[in-house]
């Protein structure tokens, strides 16, 4: 076990990740939704699968699943989120 | 983020997860047992979450970087179980920065800043999208 590589790659992630989109997404989902324990295991699931593909399709990933188009995906959808809260509270 | 499924009905009855009761307007306490209501809303938070973080997470700068270091070092499960731990990390954080939060902020006002967070973010992947 190689345990300086396990260092390194967890503190490498660890860095770009704090503050990160996905970390302030996490911040806003779990203080506005009603199980914060769904916004933990949605958000670990979805991370580790994406560190996961990576890891082992490389960067082939890239011709099939252009990240354009799945970012653009992704930011519809958070709009949706947050319209959704605002909708919410005009009841 | 309301979801109905009508594979839930028959377990309304059985269920006792604990219900988080704080964030719960009065309504929809009155329309159905609190069990249900939680485990609708657990599948379907766990579902928006998980979708829009993977989607914004393809391509994006900490999949590029395990996706280097695992090449660099011909050792990818080792890379692989760093990231997972430093992910698993940043997540439990921010979820409980928000679960923190919660407590302290008005439903309302946390649901406003929530809001606002998700469409910067939003803005922030429209902005990669650009730029790329």
């Amino acid at each position: 076990m190689d345990w300086q590589l396990l260092g390194l790659t967890f503190v490498t992630v660890f860095l770009a990740e704090i503050g990160d989109k996905s970390q302030l997404a996490t911040i806003a989902l779990s203080g506005s939704s009603q199980s914060p324990r769904a916004v933990f295991f949605g958000t670990v699931f979805a991370l580790i699968l994406a560190s996961f593909i990576g890891v082992i399709i490389g960067e082939s990933v890239t011709h099939f699943l252009p990240p354009k188009l799945l970012k653009a995906i992704a930011a519809i959808g958070f709009a949706i989120l947050a319209l959704g809260l605002l909708w919410d509270n005009e009841d | 983020m309301t979801l109905t499924d009508p594979f839930l009905k028959t377990n309304s009855q059985t269920r006792e997860d604990a219900p988080l009761k704080e964030n719960q307007s009065p309504t929809q306490k009155a329309m159905e047992p609190v069990s249900k209501q939680f485990y609708r809303s657990f599948r379907a938070t766990f579902t928006a979450t998980f979708a829009t973080i993977f989607l914004a997470e393809m391509g994006d700068k900490t999949q590029l970087a395990t996706l280097l270091m695992s090449a660099e070092s011909g050792q990818p499960w080792i890379v692989f179980c760093g990231a997972a731990l430093a992910l698993i990390a940043t997540s439990l954080i921010g979820v409980l920065l928000g679960w923190w939060l919660a407590k302290r902020v008005s439903p309302k006002a946390m649901d406003m800043a929530a809001a606002t967070i998700l469409l910067i973010v939003s803005i922030l992947l429209l902005g990669d999208v650009v730029q790329m």
